[in-house]
């Protein structure tokens, strides 16, 4: 079977919730032989973007977003030797939630699928400090910044990493990638914050970080 | 005719002289009394005050129990997040696992200190508006409640991948949101609004409300002495809301402002109460002219069904809301009864 099939398979898997069925057929396409790193970038990559389709025409709850990312999260831990990081080609990225922001679900997954994908993912947690997101995305040499809220409110708390950004003259190279809840609701708060662009889901979030990597490349 | 028997005419079919107006205004009264959100929070006095602050303002169709679920959290060792921007928040959960929380007793909500305070609000608010005014009590559903006690990402875990798990650990809390919702009552709610997470499309689909959560929220509901709100929490609910009408003391069904509230009507029948749908959100940054005509066009398919209380859709109004939106809400619900009876008189 090619690679093609075996990732029609997984996606089937993860829409229908089966987390097994999906540990099964991982496990046989490592027997089969397939290189852990072909894998993910040919079987998982593509199944995860055509749940990202689903997600997109609101055909997929968080339940089954959940399964998917813990399909995911079973699938890089069968295909990455236990103590290393995935491949990390992409590049490093910083993610967290914005100060006074406790609602971590997101993120979390958010970060699954970064890493899934090939990005080295500094996950800094729950109420961080603008300050703490600008001095790892420097430190680590992250060229987006992927920060989540789930409220309006605490979204508005992003508008001084975005103040922080533009002051040390990095508007262009450092990208700010928003996301949570409350962006789905209302897109128009991603510009309002001063995002440079938003996705709707986890499984969207690797096109919108590419996108912002290249965008930064660019500038640079 | 006073609000109370407004909203109790409404429930029950009867004529009313218009369409009551509910809006989520918790953290709102402390903006409007003055006082902090910390010091409604944790001071039962206060705490009404603000909402006879909201109530002397507005005028609207009902006053609230204290809506903080953190509090519940806490009463499980869990922390809590205060800003004086938006209604505190749980910070982090108290128990890791579900085997801790099944090790752990349940507390009757009187023993609990975070819990006892919402209960005396409640027994403040029912003395001052008691067949006045609603007193409508707010507390999350059964099958979200294990979140606030474990947090969502594990909970979550155990509900699709433990299903033997989750169903000993709701077994284990739902004495607990009985117990409280009970409590509730009996300190004077006339009402409460139960939010239940797990009933919106966001979270769950059909089959898994269905043949999971339904049967707990069936069971629970049966244990509660009084009239409840089944509540969206700020989803969607349609696409499991003609599963609803039946459930034990079923008062009305609470949808989300992305619902369609003529298409909420076909699915539930004529005699449901259905409560919403203006978008939440759209209250910070709306004028009070765009309020007034979402209301509007709101009371335009819900009203003339009758059983339909006009409600903004989500948790608190924005504490940057303009108080000029929440007066537009009540002023569409006035003009609308008043075109009602023009051709009348």
């Amino acid at each position: 079977m090619d690679s093609v099939s075996w990732s029609k398979r997984l996606f089937a898997a993860m829409v229908g919730a089966d987390r097994l069925g999906a540990t099964d057929i991982i496990d046989q396409v490592l027997a089969e032989g397939m290189d852990p790193h072909t894998v993910i970038s040919e079987v998982l990559d593509p199944a995860i973007v055509e749940l990202g389709r689903l997600w997109e025409g609101q055909e997929m709850s968080l339940s089954q977003n959940f399964v998917a990312s813990k399909i995911a999260e079973d699938t890089l831990l069968k295909c990455i030797p236990a103590g290393s990081q995935s491949q990390g080609t992409k590049g490093p990225v910083v993610i967290g939630n914005i100060e006074d922001d406790f609602h971590s679900l997101g993120r979390h997954t958010v970060g699954l699928f970064l890493n899934a994908a090939g990005w080295t993912v500094h996950d800094l947690g729950n109420d961080v400090p603008p300050e703490l997101f600008l001095e790892t995305a420097l430190k680590v040499g992250a060229s987006v910044i992927g920060v989540s809220a789930m409220m309006q409110t605490t979204a508005h708390n992003i508008l001084r990493l975005r103040h922080l950004i533009d002051d040390q003259g990095l508007a262009g190279k450092l990208k700010l990638a928003v996301g949570g809840a409350v962006f789905n609701w209302r897109p128009d708060l991603v510009a309002e914050v001063g995002g440079d662009g938003s996705a709707r889901n986890a499984i969207s979030a690797d096109g919108l970080f590419t996108r912002l990597d290249r965008e930064s490349r660019e500038v640079a | 005719m006073n609000s109370y028997q407004r909203v109790m005419g409404t429930l029950t079919g009867q004529p009313v002289d218009r369409v009551p107006v509910f809006a989520v205004l918790g953290a709102y009264g402390a903006k409007l009394s003055g006082a902090s959100l910390n010091r409604i929070f944790t001071d039962p006095a206060s705490y009404a005050e603000s909402q006879t602050a909201v109530q002397t303002t507005f005028g609207l169709d009902l006053v609230m129990t204290p809506f903080i679920y953190t509090f519940i959290s806490e009463s499980f060792g869990g922390e809590t997040a205060w800003s004086e921007h938006q209604v505190p928040n749980m910070k982090r959960p108290g128990i890791g696992s579900p085997a801790k929380l099944l090790s752990t007793p349940m507390p009757a909500p009187e023993d609990v200190p975070r819990l006892s305070f919402i209960l005396e609000a409640t027994r403040q608010l029912a003395k001052s508006y008691r067949e006045k005014v609603p007193v409508i009590g707010v507390l999350p559903g059964p099958c979200i409640m294990p979140s606030l006690m474990m947090g969502i990402g594990p909970w979550m875990e155990t509900v699709l991948f433990e299903e033997t798990l989750a169903r000993k650990v709701l077994d284990h809390t739902n004495p607990f949101f009985v117990s409280l919702a009970n409590a509730l009552l009996a300190q004077g709610a006339d009402c409460l609004v139960i939010t239940e997470a797990m009933a919106t499309v966001e979270i769950a689909p059909r089959a898994l409300f269905e043949e999971r959560f339904l049967p707990v929220v069936a069971q629970t509901f049966s244990q509660i002495r009084g009239p409840k709100v089944f509540h969206h929490t700020g989803g969607r609910i349609n696409h499991v809301i003609d599963l609803l009408p039946g459930l034990d003391g079923l008062a009305g069904v609470a949808i989300g402002s992305r619902d369609d509230l003529g298409e909420a009507r076909r699915l539930v029948g004529g005699e449901t109460n259905l409560i919403g749908n203006l978008d939440n959100l759209g209250f910070a940054s709306s004028s009070a002219t765009e309020i007034y005509e979402m209301s509007r066009r709101c009371l335009l398919e819900g009203a003339p069904h009758g059983h339909y209380i006009l409600s903004n859709s989500g948790a608190d109004i924005p504490l940057s809301a303009s108080p000029d939106t929440v007066h537009a809400m009540k002023r569409a619900a006035e003009d609308h009864a008043g075109a009602r009876r023009e051709p009348h008189e």
